[in-house]
């Protein structure tokens, strides 16, 4: 079969276009990608096609798009107007690049400019030369689809935190670099010998260099801390905080006095704690896009049919946006449309994909009596359904609420580090405090036995606390990357420790996903000749079953085919060589007077094949039955292995789909799992979870479909599958890059070992500083040791966190 | 002695510069979209040469 020169598709060589452009021929599947590579090719901007790598661009479609929603979002900037438009569609850099180019040569565009990661392009055009309908025309004629941005309350949030962040952090790292000189120049003095005027300024200059870090970037501490001891919450801010404050408030005091210092301690843990906290913010701000792409899933508007005219053929309908239908409604749904809203089919009949929902590949034929969902999309027929809940309660809002529940209740990311601060905290304080009361009962002077208090506690706090995990989670995750396995975050390395159970989903975890040719043979004629007439009537469809046995046929000289029929979720009929060829299930065959039931011998194979998950369809040639075909999704040939690991390392190993108890059986025995729960809906599979977790269980879930967001949320760790679905993806803590479940054990160790070196870090991060606290309590603490022990405690937590990249696959 | 304090005025400008630098990057977003520009390079439009044939960079 050719593939197509634009979006690499492979096609039935029948419907391919022919086209010379500059002097080559191009081969295209339709006259769609034709006309996008002449629009490409035209603008001079062919270099596409050399740039692009792995990336393949959608097909041409032809789907309307809704130029009202657009304009809502338009801005006046200057003479011009401005709006923001997200693309979909877009995969790498040079789609981004096409989308730049293509705009920026449409007359009238002035800017335009695509964000790689938000994949939002600004454009900025003259109103007198563009629209925006000429614009989003722009982007559809090159195979993208626009859509309008709608700025997310809490989106904008979060981009406005982080900004805040890196402002906070580069402040805080520019005064730190410059009061570092005059630190080691007073550093230097204790043992050089200083003049008292220069000792003077230059602890004048650390102060003012100070002064920002602490009220400017430290202000989230005070405020945390502030608010954490309104509730008798000793926290991270508090340690922070007091330590920070007190490092300053007696550095102030020992700069009257004429003793020593610590201007610098107070600004480092600031500076070092922001750093951790900056590389923790990079992480997890893809997380938020989870829920827009959800949103995205669902139409917008649906075609209403005015309630009266139902029964008559003169029925009008009209486009209304979904959030004014009500239940009881009439919608019409036509091919290749997303179904707007959920409903029960009350005329017509299609085929759906509902993978997205289901995570089951194969289409689910729908009649009369059928319920549709909203999200997923009509393959071939025209229908009416009947809506059954307004657009708040569909099952894809539900799954929605589900995931933005999950993840509002995400733990804090350093919960690890908070419990040892929990009891570190008020053990210093308690331990200050005694200084300071057996000092004053020793006769020594206030002021002295005051700043012997402060001064344990400058020592104590612990600078490298705030990189301790961060640095562990950031080597972690290179080692994991160079494996293939992203790991999205700290907290998902921190909640992946005395895991418990494994939960798998079916289609596309536990089997590979997609529907093969598991067996076949002829009756009365070679098994070779009727794979032969199936694949060429089946290469015509575009049904799942089809793909597998055109699959299947691959290298065989297929005929060609007259008159092909399509009968949707029952079968489909053509013409070769003049006879009639029928492909479809057992009631297609009986309705075209081909009797099966007679023959025991194929019923009863035909019954086993299905007991194991399979489909079985029939072929008949010239009104005989000539071969039977049963397709099903194959267990991957690493599930059993990698399932008898995870049981053997003491992991208790569930298996969780939406598919029947049948199917689902028949996987769990092949792959060697003991617990099955079937039939279950994206809903229930998430409170499984949260079921187990309610025993005291921690819960790792893999999964691959939309069906399994809420699931990948609830779970303590969500693994995504390598070719999961965006949100998929989005909602796991980790994602498995190469389609292989052999990652999954590694993942599981090198998560376990990243705790353990967490651990070991804040252990390291307070080494140092604790054993140099005896030292503040008996008033002889020298800076140099308080130097040293800031030094020491970070030097040991990077190179402890380092030993991670070197973990190779043999150790874990 | 003033060597020293002239030093320390300069060496405080330029740090001070060099936050002020920051300040306005991170204002006119030049953080925002930190994927992108790796791979600025590519983009470069190819070449035209005297007979208006593309030369993108090829030999």
């Amino acid at each position: 079969m050719p593939i197509c020169d634009h979006c690499l598709l492979e096609f039935p060589g029948r419907e391919a276009v022919h086209v010379e452009v500059n002097g080559q021929k191009k081969v295209f599947c339709c006259h769609g990608c034709n006309g996008i590579y002449r629009l490409i090719n035209d603008e001079g901007l062919s270099d596409f096609y050399d740039r692009r790598d792995s990336w393949v661009p959608g097909p041409a479609d032809d789907k309307p798009v809704d130029i009202a929603a657009f304009n809502e979002n338009l801005r006046q900037a200057g003479n011009e107007i401005e709006t923001d438009i997200v693309l979909d569609g877009i995969r790498c850099a040079s789609c981004v690049w096409l989308n730049e180019k293509i705009l920026l040569k449409t007359n009238g565009v002035t800017y335009a400019n695509v964000n790689y990661a938000t994949h939002r392009a600004k454009v900025r055009w003259d109103p007198e030369k563009a629209s925006i309908d000429k614009i989003v025309e722009r982007i559809k004629s090159i195979g993208y689809t626009p859509k309008p941005f709608v700025a997310k309350a809490y989106e904008m949030e979060m981009e406005g935190r982080r900004k805040d962040l890196l402002l906070r952090f580069g402040t805080a790292s520019f005064f730190s670099m410059q009061l570092m000189l005059y630190s080691v120049a007073l550093y230097a003095g204790y043992f050089q010998g200083i003049d008292k005027e220069t000792k003077n300024i230059f602890h004048w200059i650390s102060l003012l260099l100070t002064t920002p870090v602490l009220f400017y970037s430290g202000m989230p501490f005070i405020k945390g801390a502030a608010g954490g001891l309104r509730h008798l919450n000793f926290n991270m801010n508090l340690l922070v905080a007091t330590g920070a404050g007190s490092a300053y408030l007696y550095s102030i005091h020992e700069m009257f006095s004429g003793g020593k210092v610590y201007f610098d301690t107070s600004a480092m843990i600031i500076t070092l704690i922001l750093l951790g906290r900056y590389i923790e913010a990079g992480a997890k701000g893809k997380a938020s896009q989870a829920l827009t792409h959800l949103l995205s899933l669902s139409p917008k508007e649906a075609r209403r049919i005015a309630g009266a005219d139902v029964n008559t053929s003169l029925r009008s309908s009209e486009s209304i946006p979904i959030s004014s239908i009500k239940a009881g409604d009439m919608i019409e749904v036509v091919p290749g449309e997303k179904i707007p809203l959920d409903g029960t089919v009350i005329e017509g009949s299609s085929e759906v994909d509902e993978s997205m929902l289901t995570g089951e590949s194969r289409p689910v034929s729908k009649a009369e009596g059928s319920d549709v969902f909203c999200g997923t999309q009509n393959l071939y027929g025209n229908f009416i359904f009947r809506v059954k809940r307004a657009a708040g309660d569909t099952v894809l809002s539900q799954i929605i609420k589900t995931v933005e529940d999950a993840q509002a209740r995400r733990a804090p990311v350093q919960a690890a580090a908070d419990r040892v601060v929990g009891i570190f905290v008020p053990a210093i304080l308690f331990l200050s405090l005694v200084t300071c009361v057996y000092r004053l009962s020793n006769g020594g002077p206030a002021t002295e036995a005051v700043m012997n208090a402060v001064s344990v506690l400058v020592i104590a706090c612990p600078c490298a606390l705030g990189l301790a995990t961060p640095l562990a989670i950031l080597a972690g995750t290179a080692n994991g990357a160079s494996k293939g396995i992203l790991i999205k975050g700290g907290d998902v390395i921190e909640k992946s420790r005395d895991i418990g159970v494994v939960v798998l989903d079916k289609t596309g975890t536990i089997t590979e996903g997609h529907s093969v040719l598991s067996s076949f043979h002829g009756i009365g004629i070679p098994d070779e000749t009727a794979l032969c007439l199936a694949a060429s009537l089946e290469r015509l469809s575009e049904h799942s079953i089809g793909k597998a046995i055109v699959g299947a046929a691959r290298g065989l000289k297929l005929h060609d085919v007259t008159d092909f029929k399509a009968y949707p979720g029952r079968g489909i009929s053509g013409g070769i060589n003049g006879k009639g060829v029928l492909i479809g299930n057992r009631t297609f065959m009986t309705s075209y007077g081909i009797d099966i039931a007679h023959d025991d011998e194929l019923l009863n194979e035909a019954g086993s094949r299905e007991s194991t998950g399979a489909t079985v369809v029939y072929l008949s040639y010239d009104g005989k039955l000539a071969g039977t075909f049963s397709v099903s999704d194959t267990v991957r040939k690493e599930a059993a292995e990698v399932i008898q690991m995870l049981k053997h390392n003491g992991l208790d190993v569930v298996m969780i789909t939406g598919d029947n108890l049948k199917t689902a059986t028949a996987v769990s025995r092949e792959a060697g799992i003991d617990t099955v729960k079937a039939q279950m809906s994206p809903v229930e599979k998430a409170e499984e979870i949260r079921h187990m977790q309610e025993k005291g269980r921690r819960v790792i879930m893999v999964g691959d479909g939309i069906n399994d967001a809420p699931a990948l949320v609830q779970a303590d760790v969500g693994i995504a599958m390598g070719r999961a679905t965006d949100i998929a993806l989005e909602s796991s803590d980790m994602v498995l890059m190469r389609n292989d479940l052999r990652l999954l054990p590694d993942a599981v160790s090198l998560s376990k070992k990243t705790f353990s070196i967490i651990r070991q870090n804040i252990f390291w991060a307070f080494f140092y500083n604790a054993v140099a606290v005896p030292l503040a309590v008996l008033g002889i603490l020298h800076p140099i040791v308080a130097a040293g022990a800031m030094a020491l405690s970070s030097l040991s937590v990077a190179g402890n966190s380092l030993r991670l990249t070197r973990v190779n696959k043999a150790s874990l | 002695m003033w060597s020293i304090f002239i030093l320390i005025f300069l060496t405080l400008c330029a740090g001070i510069g060099g936050w002020l630098l920051f300040l306005w990057a991170v204002k006119s977003g030049q953080y925002d979209d930190v994927e992108r520009p790796k791979y600025r390079m590519m983009d470069e439009d190819g070449n035209e040469d005297k007979n208006g044939n593309r030369n993108d960079g090829k030999i």
